[in-house]
């Protein structure tokens, strides 16, 4: 292959869209990445995941400083559920170096099944749920009260300071182990598992949720792409466009998302999520037993 | 209700170097993907994605040749390897600032995230190939 303007453009273009999907569907770019390079750019599977893994550190250093600068994100309570993530990661990265091509498409496929039944099941779900929680008025368990969990955050929306309590330890270190193995087999962030363990089991507030999971996925993917470099599977000519792209294209998604996210997008990507997986199981079915099923790229 | 964190004052420190960690990684990775990708444009070369083509561009002579010859390959890989520096180096100072805040139970917390990140490399190093 030549490194061409043609190939770069069209690599930066994809990622660019991915990036912006991703970041208005909640997740990383690395969701879209994935299947994008497997199926429409033909890049071996283990090429694709460890160029996408790569790309969500620069979404996560990007979207995770500002998070940070803004003191939503809870740093405390990265740390503590990093070390389930990263181990998680680190065991799904093995698992990766040693799967065949097809295992992981077939995964791949189960976890876009999965995101569909999710975004369709909470299309109708608006701030009104969020507003109405109390954060405060929980009891903590003990592994939370040991680690002073707790924390507030300025919440220019609302106008005021929301404070709250974290609790629900045993769940959210279980979610994050499983985000973690996703993202080292599957070369995504698993943010959309975290965010979702965070708010509904932790009682963390869902801006706090977002700002902590986006750093916890930079921690999490570098997990995966040590050992993948170190394993000689990262193509640094690949990788370059996809980072720049991913990057641009989640933080205009981040900037718009707001005033766009509405039940019928939900939907929308719901279809588009639902042919992904379609269109990964059917690259799992060929590259394990030749049959071939229609797909667009193929 | 909310308890009181013991020291907001110095946990702000923690989030500022953070922040700026996190700005100073992005910045110096953007710019060597970009010079790489400029000079990759202006020179195009073939490649392959065979694993043993990829491999090969990690061993120490074509890396120091790259660096001879301002190979576009070198900037690229320094740009990947910076960006994948950024998070341990954020754990690493996170280290630093809790324990300069004497805040051992969170030394003791992220020094585990960096020990398992310790493990990749010594997996990777001796392990999976």
């Amino acid at each position: 292959m030549n490194y061409s303007l043609s190939f770069v453009f069209s690599l930066l273009g994809m990622a660019c869209v991915a990036g912006f999907f991703g970041a208005l569907l909640g997740v990383g770019g690395g969701i879209f990445v994935v299947p994008a390079l497997a199926l429409a750019f033909h890049l071996p599977i283990k090429i694709a995941v460890a160029a996408s893994i790569v790309s969500v550190i620069a979404t996560s250093n990007a979207g995770g400083s500002a998070y940070v600068e803004q003191h939503i994100s809870n740093l405390r309570l990265a740390m503590f559920l990093e070390i389930f993530t990263t181990g998680g990661a680190l065991v799904g990265a093995v698992l990766a170096l040693f799967f065949n091509d097809w295992t992981i498409s077939l995964i791949f496929s189960l976890l876009l099944a999965y995101l569909t039944y999710v975004s369709f099941s909470t299309r109708n779900l608006d701030d009104k749920r969020i507003a109405e929680n109390t954060f405060t008025n929980v009891k903590q368990d003990r592994i939370c009260a040991y680690l002073q969990l707790n924390g507030s955050y300025h919440d220019v929306a609302a106008g005021k300071d929301v404070a709250y309590v974290v609790t629900g330890a045993p769940a959210g270190m279980g979610i994050a182990a499983l985000a973690g193995l996703a993202s080292g087999l599957l070369g995504v962030g698993g943010g959309v598992l975290k965010v979702s363990a965070l708010n509904r089991y932790m009682n963390v507030p869902m801006k706090v949720a977002v700002g902590t999971s986006k750093l916890m996925i930079g921690v999490t993917a570098a997990v995966g792409a040590i050992l993948f470099f170190m394993a000689g599977l990262i193509h640094f000519m690949i990788v370059a466009p996809i980072a720049i792209g991913t990057t641009i294209g989640a933080t205009i998604g981040t900037t718009v998302m707001n005033r766009l996210r509405s039940a019928v997008l939900k939907l929308i990507f719901s279809g588009l999520l639902a042919y992904l997986s379609y269109a990964m199981f059917a690259k799992a079915l060929e590259l394990a037993f030749a049959i071939h099923l229609p797909y667009a790229g193929r | 209700m909310r308890q009181t964190n013991h020291d907001e004052v110095t946990e702000k420190n923690v989030y500022t170097d953070v922040y700026r960690l996190l700005i100073a990684g992005m910045l110096a990775s953007t710019i060597f993907f970009v010079i790489g990708l400029i000079l990759a444009l202006l020179h195009p070369q073939s490649f392959s994605l065979s694993a043993d083509w990829i491999r090969h561009q990690y061993q120490w002579s074509v890396i120091r040749h790259g660096l001879a010859t301002g190979d576009p390959m070198i900037f690229l890989m320094i740009a990947t390897v910076l960006l994948i520096l950024t998070p341990v180096a954020r754990v690493i100072v996170s280290i630093y600032a809790f324990f300069v805040d004497g805040d051992t139970k969170y030394v003791v917390v992220t020094s585990i995230v960096l020990g398992i990140m310790i493990l990749t490399v010594i997996l990777g190093i001796f392990g999976v190939q």
